[in-house]
């Protein structure tokens, strides 16, 4: 803005950069290429990286507020009610809510991680894994197993920004 | 000289095989129920009659056929149609109603021409004078026999190329100028 | 050696043998050219480029997207006018194979060397425009229709520079004949681009744009058209486009070098080596260009319908003009 420059050296300033940037490229490509090569060397995923969708079953309460947040209603959940004994006789029967399904179909997700932020359990966890391409569409729909599997590569949260 | 004497020379075979498509492309250009693919087999004729051309050794007229027919007119020509109205498939309202007129003019003028060429020409064949390529010679006349005819042309099109631009040109209104003045 | 000048002398023979050539060379240019792009153009982003097809540097790639090509679905929407848009790649194509009969590789090698080769050269390279317009309309699609007018009324703005800065050249060597051409450039001691700089940039900006390439792209222009007048096509006649596009680079830099850079001729070669460098030496310079084009597409922006129209009209047309003045002027006081 404050320095004027002559009309026109922003072309061959330009082309200066490109040229820079090739020879470079092309002689050290370790040093500054900035891509890698993705199926022999792994890129390493930043903290807070938007890979899958992990499920902490024994946290969930089935109490459908992702489903309902999802935009894309890529979640499925069925459950059902359980009773628990009570303690000592005569005491009152407890109710908890059991999990049976809880599927995400990850052809449809939008990975905008609502229900991420919804849940008012902490059941839901990003986690940065993002090798899951299957061959075919159907098997993009993760059952809850496997959802917690996905558990074990969820990062410790890190540090807030300041 | 007979026909079946004119057929035994190769040269007539390659002018047939270059005429009659040309003639045929020449017929669906007014008989086309589409707009487009009539300026398309005009591209082919021009492309026959440059190949005619060709084959009577006028090379630069053929190529001058091409660069300015094809390469521009033509171009023009469907930059035009394709701007203004352009449905792909068959276009009713071209209906060539008026087809017994204009075929009886386009005869009478394909008779006077024959007529015309064979009363100045007869059978008589041309040689070409002089010596070097084709293109040089016709370059030579140009600027020496040729030479007024030749200014003539220029000047009638540098007249036609302002006469274009004064009907084209619209001058601003002093409001106009203003604004623009202002961007 | 001898063998093949044998073989020359019928006319048939030669005839087949030049087109197969011709058949060729076209391919593999375009592969070679197009390798080029993706790798270089990786490069000038510090990227990788294509890596694993054939092993090594990906050398492979273009084979394997030349064999996709052919696997894919052959579509003709149904709005396309069929006949049109299946002749409108082949007139393309077409353009693009004439306009190498005239490239002068060596000391008389040439496919035919034109009195007017040069004229030839511009005028046949008209008929890849009425190929474009033809598929752009045929297509039955507004993207499509879009594209092909764009490259239509770019084509026509910028085939006048390109003619006129020709002209200039013509002027200095006092012939059309492209190897006439090369030759004077030999005799006159030096590339006409010393004298003709003006010329030469008007012709590249002008060859840029006669060849969509990026910054005037307007006819494809990603971005907005989707694909411009290649939106509808698909397997076997996009790649006839697509061969096209790189050879018509091929074609257009080694004319611009025929012209302006000595064409097969290096300064210091013995006329003996030059009979079997010339096409080396032609290959090489024109890929000079060619990589001058890669460069340049990654480095501006498109510009804007209406900066093509008035960089064309009201400074490339008056300059190149000028320019064919000032060199009919010194041509005869000199």
């Amino acid at each position: 803005m404050s320095s004027r420059t002559v009309p026109g050296s922003g072309l061959w300033k330009g082309m200066w950069v490109l040229l820079y940037t090739m020879v470079r490229t092309i002689f050290k490509p370790k040093k500054y290429l900035a891509t890698v090569n993705y199926p022999k060397v792994k890129e390493t995923p930043v903290a807070r990286a938007r890979g899958v969708i992990a499920l902490d079953q024994e946290a969930c309460t089935v109490c459908m507020l992702c489903a309902r947040n999802c935009p894309d209603w890529c979640i499925y959940i069925e459950g059902h009610k359980e009773e628990i004994p009570p303690d000592k006789p005569g005491g009152r029967i407890k109710v908890r809510n059991k999990l049976d399904r809880f599927d995400i179909d990850y052809a449809l997700c939008m990975y905008c991680g609502i229900c991420v932020e919804v849940c008012p359990f902490d059941a839901l966890f990003w986690s940065p894994e993002y090798e899951y391409s299957e061959a075919q569409m159907g098997d993009m729909m993760h059952d809850m197993d496997k959802l917690q599997d996905w558990l074990a590569t969820v990062p410790d949260q890190p540090e807030l920004e300041k | 000289m007979t026909f079946a004497d004119w057929i035994a020379e190769p040269v007539n075979w390659a002018f047939l095989a270059i005429a009659l498509p040309t003639l045929f492309c020449g017929f669906r250009v007014v008989t086309a129920r589409n707009v487009v693919h009539a300026a398309l087999f005009l591209v082919a004729t021009m492309g026959g009659v440059a190949a005619l051309f060709l084959l009577l050794s006028a090379e630069f007229v053929a190529w001058a056929l091409v660069l300015i027919y094809v390469g521009a007119v033509i171009i023009l020509l469907l930059f035009g149609i394709m701007i203004t109205r352009a449905p792909t498939g068959i276009d009713w309202t071209l209906s060539g109603e008026q087809q017994i007129i204009p075929g009886v003019l386009a005869l009478a003028l394909f008779a006077l021409i024959t007529w015309a060429s064979l009363e100045a020409f007869g059978t008589s064949t041309l040689t070409v004078v002089g010596e070097g390529s084709s293109t040089e010679l016709l370059g030579r006349m140009l600027v020496t026999r040729f030479v007024i005819p030749f200014e003539v042309v220029g000047f009638v099109l540098l007249g036609a190329l302002i006469g274009g631009i004064t009907i084209a040109r619209r001058d601003l209104t002093p409001l106009e100028e203003e604004q623009r003045g202002a961007v | 050696m001898e063998l093949l000048t044998d073989l020359m002398s019928n006319f048939w023979i030669a005839l087949v043998l030049k087109l197969l050539v011709v058949a060729l060379i076209i391919p593999l240019i375009g592969m070679v050219i197009g390798f080029a792009e993706m790798k270089l153009s990786a490069k000038m982003q510090a990227r990788v480029g294509p890596y694993f097809a054939g092993g090594r540097w990906g050398w492979a790639q273009l084979i394997a997207d030349g064999v996709k090509f052919f696997q894919k679905e052959d579509l003709i929407p149904r709005d396309a006018d069929r006949p049109v848009f299946k002749v409108a790649p082949i007139v393309v194509m077409a353009g693009t194979v004439a306009l190498f009969v005239v490239i002068p590789w060596g000391p008389g090698v040439i496919f035919r060397d034109l009195d007017i080769g040069i004229f030839y050269a511009l005028a046949i390279s008209s008929l890849t425009t009425v190929g474009v317009l033809m598929a752009g309309w045929a297509s039955g699609n507004k993207y499509s229709l879009i594209g092909g007018l764009r490259a239509a009324g770019q084509l026509i703005a910028y085939e006048l520079p390109l003619v006129f800065s020709a002209v200039a050249v013509v002027i200095m060597a006092g012939t059309m004949s492209m190897q006439g051409i090369v030759e004077a450039q030999v005799s006159a001691g030096y590339p006409f681009v010393l004298l003709q700089l003006v010329g030469f940039v008007v012709f590249m900006i002008a060859a840029l744009a006669e060849l969509s390439r990026i910054p005037f792209d307007l006819p494809i222009a990603e971005s907005e058209l989707v694909m411009g007048y290649l939106t509808e096509y698909s397997g076997f006649r996009f790649l006839f486009f697509f061969l096209a596009e790189f050879a018509n680079m091929f074609s257009m830099s080694a004319i611009a070098v025929t012209l302006f850079l000595g064409g097969w001729h290096l300064p210091g070669i013995p006329a003996d080596v030059l009979e079997f460098a010339g096409p080396l030496i032609l290959i090489g310079k024109s890929f000079l260009l060619v990589f001058a084009m890669i460069w340049f597409r990654w480095t501006f922006p498109r510009v804007r319908q209406d900066q093509l129209q008035s960089l064309a009209w009201k400074w490339l047309i008056p300059i190149s003009l000028a320019n064919v003045i000032l060199t009919g002027v010194f041509k005869v006081v000199l």
